[in-house]
Order: C-alpha cells, then sequence, then structure tokens
C-alpha cells in the first residue's frame, strides 16, 4: 500500500482515535495496537491505552505477509492481553481489524492457523480496492467488508465505521463477555462499504 | 588579508569559470594582477561573501531539519498535574540559543524556559498546536524567531463526557434506574441498592441489575440479586424474573414445606442422631435449591417463548441465598450461576465465608447464565449449592459484579477477610468523596447515605451495581 491509500489510511486512523478520545467508556478502557505488514510485519504501536496512544508513521511498500501478520497478532495477543486468573483481573476479549490492498505473497494459511486459536471478541476483515481478495479473507473471519476503490473517501469511511463499531460493542463484549456473533450486531456500514457474504 | 597563493588560487578558479585562459606571454600581468591591492581586496570580500553565505545555507538547512523532526510529548488530561521535559539533548538542540512556546496559554499550561519544562492542569481538550519558538546560536538578535509546530494531545476528562440520560420509562420492560431501600428482614435488617451504571446511563438505556428479597414463613429469609447480560436485548426483564420468581417459589406451598423438612433434617444432623444425616442434608439442599433453580430457568423460558424472544435474550445471572436463625446459629442455604459472589462476615469479623463460587471466564466479562440449559446439565451442577452454618454474623453481602469488580477486582480477594474489612471501612466513609453509610437500624438517613455510597467513582468500572446487606 502506498500513495493515497496509505496517507488515507493514516489519516483514518487519525481521525478514529480523536473520535474515540470523544468516547468516555473508550477513553476508560480502551486499548490500542497497529501491526503493519508488507515485505516483513511489524508491531508498529504496542497495546497502548486510548489516553496515551500517538501515532506513529506508518509505511507499507512491498509484498503482502498476511500470514506473519496473522502470526504476530496472534504473539501480541498471548503477551499483551491479560487473562483472568486468582490474581489478575483478565482484559476484554480483542477485536480485530484486518486491512489489505493485497493478495497474500506469504504462506497465510500456517498464519490463519495460529491465530484461529486465539479469543476474539470478532475479526472484521476489509478488502481495499479491487487488489484484494475478499473470497480469501473470508476464510479468516465471517466479518468481511470490501471498498470498490482505496480512495481517501472511501477508507475514511471504512474508519468512521471502525470507531462507531468499537464504540457499540465495548458496550457489549464488556457487560457481558459475549461475543458479537457478526457484522449484523455492528452499527450498519455506510454504502461505500460492500458487505462480503 | 588573503595570502599571495590563495588569492592566485581563486583568481585561476575564477578565471576557469569564466572560460579565460592565460597565456605565456601575458603571465606577468597575471602576476601582477592578482597582487593588485583591487584584486587582493576583492578576492577577500568574495571569500567573505561565500562564507556568509555558506553559513546562512547551513543555518536554515539546520533549521529545516528542526522544523521537520518528529517531536512526541507525553499526552496530557484535563484535570491531570503534567509535566513534560523537553530534552534538548536527546533532541540533538544543543544549538539553540532561545526559545519559547506560543499557544500554551489557552490551555491552562505554562512553560519554563530555564527547565523546558511543559507543566500545569490542562483545561482544555484536543489536540493543540503549539508554536515552538527558537533561534539557533549565532543568528541575530534582530531576526526573528523561527516556529516549530509540535501538536499536544490533551485527553478530556471522560467524567465529563458520562450523559445521563433517562431510561424510556414507556418500555414495556421498563424499571427504575436507581433503587434504594431499607427494610426488616427476619430477625435482622437488609440495605439494598441497584444502579443504573454509568455506560447505560450515557446511552439512556436501562438498568439490567436486579434485586428481591422477602421474610418467609417458618423463620426464612431470601435475598436474590441477578445481573442481566448487557448483550442480551431484554436481560433487564430477565433479573426482573429471575429475582421475583426464585422469591414467589419458596412463598409457595410445596417449598414451605420442603423447608420444614430441614428443620428435621438439620435437628437430626446436631443430635448426630442418624448416621446417614450429612448425606440426606446435601441430598436436602440439592433437590430443594436444584429445583428452585430449574423453576427460574423454566419461568425465563416460559416467558421467551410467550413474549417470542429467544431465551438468550433474557440471559442473565442469579444469586439467592435463604438464612434461618436456629438455637444453635444461623444456616445459610445458596446457589449461584454467574460472577456475583455471596459472602457472610461473622460477628467479629474474623472470619468470611463465601456462599458460591463465581463464573468467571478467561476474558473479562465472560460468564454464565440461569438461562443456560448447559448449566443444569453440568457435572458442576451440584457445587452450585452450599449449606452454611454461623453461629452469628455481622453482615450477609450479595452483590453484582459492578460492585466485585471495583472494589475486590479478582476472586483471591474475595476469600481475604482483610478485604472485607477495607470493604466495610469504605462503607464507613473511608473512601475518595468521603461518603460514609452509617449501618444502624436507628439511622433514618440510612438509604440516602447507601444510595449516595452507591454512586462512587471508580474509572473503567461502568457497569450496573447492586449490592444487598443484611445486618
Amino acid at each position: 500500500m502506498t500513495g493515497e491509500p496509505i496517507e488515507a489510511l493514516k489519516n483514518g486512523v487519525q481521525v478514529m482515535i480523536s473520535s474515540l478520545r470523544q468516547n468516555p467508556q473508550a477513553i476508560e478502557t480502551a486499548f490500542i495496537s497497529i501491526i503493519t505488514f508488507d515485505s516483513s510485519a511489524r508491531q508498529v504501536v504496542p497495546l497502548t491505552d486510548l489516553a496515551s496512544f500517538q501515532m506513529v508513521d506508518i509505511k507499507a511498500s512491498g509484498t503482502t505477509s498476511l500470514g506473519e501478520a496473522l502470526k504476530l497478532v496472534s504473539n501480541c495477543i498471548d503477551n499483551e492481553v491479560a487473562k483472568t486468573t486468582q490474581e489478575q483481573k483478565g482484559d476484554w476479549k480483542p477485536l480485530v481489524f484486518i486491512m489489505t490492498d493485497g493478495i497474500p505473497t506469504d504462506d497465510w494459511q500456517s498464519g490463519l492457523e495460529e491465530f484461529k486459536k486465539r479469543k476474539t471478541a470478532y475479526t472484521v476483515a476489509c478488502a481495499a480496492g479491487s487488489g484484494a481478495d475478499s473470497n480469501l479473507l473470508k476464510q479468516i473471519t465471517e466479518n468481511v467488508v470490501s471498498l470498490d476503490t482505496a480512495d481517501s473517501q472511501s477508507i475514511a469511511k471504512f474508519f468512521s465505521w471502525v470507531s462507531a463499531s468499537i464504540g457499540v460493542t465495548s458496550t457489549k463484549v464488556e457487560d457481558a463477555g459475549q461475543e458479537v456473533t457478526g457484522l449484523s450486531e455492528l452499527p450498519p456500514p455506510p454504502s461505500e462499504l460492500n458487505i462480503v457474504t | 588579508m588573503p595570502e599571495i597563493g590563495n588569492v592566485k588560487e581563486q583568481v585561476t578558479e575564477l578565471f576557469r569559470k569564466h572560460h579565460v585562459e592565460v597565456p605565456q606571454d601575458r603571465k606577468d600581468l597575471f602576476n601582477a594582477f592578482i597582487r593588485d591591492n583591487n584584486t587582493v581586496a576583492a578576492i577577500q570580500a568574495i571569500s567573505e561573501l561565500e562564507n556568509l553565505l555558506m553559513a546562512n545555507w547551513k543555518q536554515q538547512d539546520r533549521i529545516a531539519t528542526i522544523k521537520g523532526q518528529s517531536v512526541r510529548i507525553t499526552n496530557a488530561s484535563v484535570g491531570k498535574q503534567y509535566e513534560a521535559k523537553l530534552d534538548f539533548e536527546q533532541l540533538g538542540w544543543t544549538d539553540l540559543a532561545q526559545w519559547k512556546f506560543e499557544g500554551l496559554e489557552e490551555t491552562g499550561l505554562t512553560f519554563e524556559e530555564e527547565q523546558k519544562l511543559i507543566s500545569g492542569k490542562p483545561a482544555l481538550s484536543g489536540e493543540v498546536p503549539l508554536r515552538f519558538l527558537f533561534k539557533l546560536e549565532g543568528q541575530a538578535e534582530d531576526e526573528p524567531f523561527n516556529e516549530k509546530v509540535i501538536t499536544l494531545t490533551i485527553n478530556p476528562d471522560p467524567k465529563s463526557l458520562w450523559k445521563n440520560l433517562v431510561s424510556d420509562k414507556d418500555d414495556p420492560y421498563w424499571k427504575e434506574d436507581d433503587i434504594t431501600v431499607f427494610e426488616p428482614l427476619g430477625d435482622k435488617y437488609i440495605l439494598a441498592s441497584s444502579k443504573r451504571g454509568r455506560s447505560h446511563a450515557n446511552e439512556g438505556s436501562f438498568r439490567e441489575d436486579d434485586f428481591a428479597f422477602k421474610s418467609l414463613e417458618n423463620g426464612w429469609s431470601i435475598v436474590a440479586v441477578s445481573d442481566g447480560a448487557g448483550s442480551a436485548r431484554f436481560s433487564r426483564k430477565g433479573s426482573d424474573i429471575a429475582c421475583r420468581s426464585i422469591v414467589q417459589y419458596f412463598t409457595e406451598e410445596d417449598a414451605v414445606k420442603s423447608l420444614q423438612e430441614f428443620d428435621q433434617i438439620l435437628a437430626q444432623l446436631k443430635a448426630k442422631a442418624a448416621p446417614d444425616s450429612p448425606g440426606k442434608l446435601n441430598h436436602f439442599v440439592y433437590n430443594t435449591l436444584g429445583k428452585a433453580a430449574l423453576t427460574v430457568h423454566k419461568k425465563l423460558e416460559d416467558f421467551a417463548s410467550k413474549a417470542r424472544h429467544s431465551l438468550k435474550e433474557l440471559s442473565c445471572t442469579l444469586i439467592f441465598t435463604l438464612f434461618k436463625k436456629y438455637e444453635s446459629g444461623y444456616a445459610f442455604l445458596s446457589f449461584g450461576v454467574g460472577d456475583c459472589p455471596i459472602a457472610v462476615l461473622n460477628k467479629d469479623l474474623s472470619e468470611v465465608k463465601l456462599l458460591n463460587w463465581i463464573d468467571v471466564g478467561e476474558f473479562g466479562g465472560g460468564t454464565r447464565f440461569i438461562t443456560m440449559p448447559e448449566i443444569f446439565r453440568n457435572e458442576k451442577f451440584a457445587t452450585r449449592f452450599s449449606f452454611k452454618e454461623i453461629e452469628d454474623f455481622s453482615c450477609l453481602m450479595l452483590m453484582s459484579d459492578g460492585i466485585y469488580d471495583p472494589k475486590f477486582v479478582v476472586e483471591a480477594n474475595l476469600e481475604d477477610v482483610t478485604k472485607w474489612k477495607e470493604f466495610l471501612e469504605d462503607l464507613n466513609g473511608r473512601n475518595d468523596s468521603g461518603v460514609k453509610v452509617e449501618l444502624d437500624p436507628g439511622n433514618k438517613d440510612i438509604v440516602q447515605q447507601f444510595s449516595a455510597w452507591m454512586d462512587f467513582w471508580s474509572t473503567g468500572n461502568h457497569d450496573d451495581r447492586t449490592l444487598a446487606i443484611v445486618f
């Protein structure tokens, strides 16, 4: 991802963070981490509470190491998301958003196997533009949306929908730890987002 | 004065740039030319201008570098003391001669130039573009400051963002947002409160917790608490049905009779009259309370099918305790499904007994509900019941996770009597807002005091809260 899409993505994340900062529940409880993947996957922001979060420069060029990214997010969940024990209060289940504009160039199936072993409240994958394969993403999660074009307007809409989804579901997840099973429980997506069925 | 060698070099260079060659027969003239005072002075002037030009460029390049440098300063929060030091060494800003900030005033922060320290309590939230003004060493006094924008993120105070919207009274399953009561219960008193959490108040949605209690026949009393699942659409109705139907169950003839039977079983156990009395007692607890719990489940199932809801939409936890005073002491019969604890503290507060175990999942909020049919089929079902005897007690407490989470945090703390003592001290006024509840039946303000205490502030804990104290 380069050029307009990556700029739009950075902008989208920034807008999302600002809007979440206006949500009292999110500001008291939400933590955010960012993983980028191109020729390799990197956690560019470790799990950070919303109030302390600072945006970093995101760069992505070259290939699409989706498998490595799925492995990395699995490791990060293991290391950074606390589980309930007698002496420790567990975190809420993580929400995972994946956005890609390309076809994976690595052994993504093995990454997926790892990822499937982790529990998430839900995972949403977004195929941005015609270069991505939404049917492939369907194998990662039931919840796949696609953008016809990876332009700044569509990407901005995706992120404002993500912010709204975090707002809604953090309440649901938090209240009872119940699974939010599908997109039907999230706010209605904007017209730029096609739900892949 | 530049040396003659330098002058020659520079003039030669100049000539080369202008494609001027000095032929053999002009060598003498050239030598005289470079020795001419005017030439020497001109070369010196050129050198000086060049040096000035280069220094200017270097300075501008440096300024551009500083302007483009990414500088992160820690985010601030409205109302919270803030301090951030600009580490010039680390930033590589040792060549700065003067510096100041503009744009800080509006935020309520100040900048100490000497200390390079931003501090204070921010009053306004937002992404604030701070103008960092600086001059480099070597910049003239009358030159304007260079400007670099450093963005400071100031988080709003979440307290100011929470809204308190009333719930829709016309909703068929509406219940009061907040309720606090104080009444006699058996030979004791009960102080109970159930309050809608901030997350629900913020959206104008409903309180999903509930409680119920009653003095029953034959000396028994019952207290029940239920926590409706936030993700279930009608859990407020579920918790209502669960609490009311368990109390109802124990007022019906069958249950009254069966509790009478308990008197004999207990007497036999005490007198060690029959060798099988411990087994009998276990059986009794399992059968009586098991039937009661199943009845609640069935009531919820019936309601769901009549109202055309799915049972899952009524998801709620349920804890209840029956207690009765015998000559030998108090007997407690309890049941629990979900993450709401029941505890009883003995008279001198030296011991706490937990009357149930709580269902907590691997992740936050994970629990089980009375609406789940698998609860009744699970091998652990029998362990959900308990019988405990205590000579006398100072208080019996039933609470939803809205109280347990902020006040006890983890399961291990529930077993620690010192944590319970702290909890009682907290009720007695040892808390951030200094709100005190005097647990005395003669206290005329007990309801208001308790209601105020229930509103304690706890960051990140915004669930419904229910606490019932029998004392």
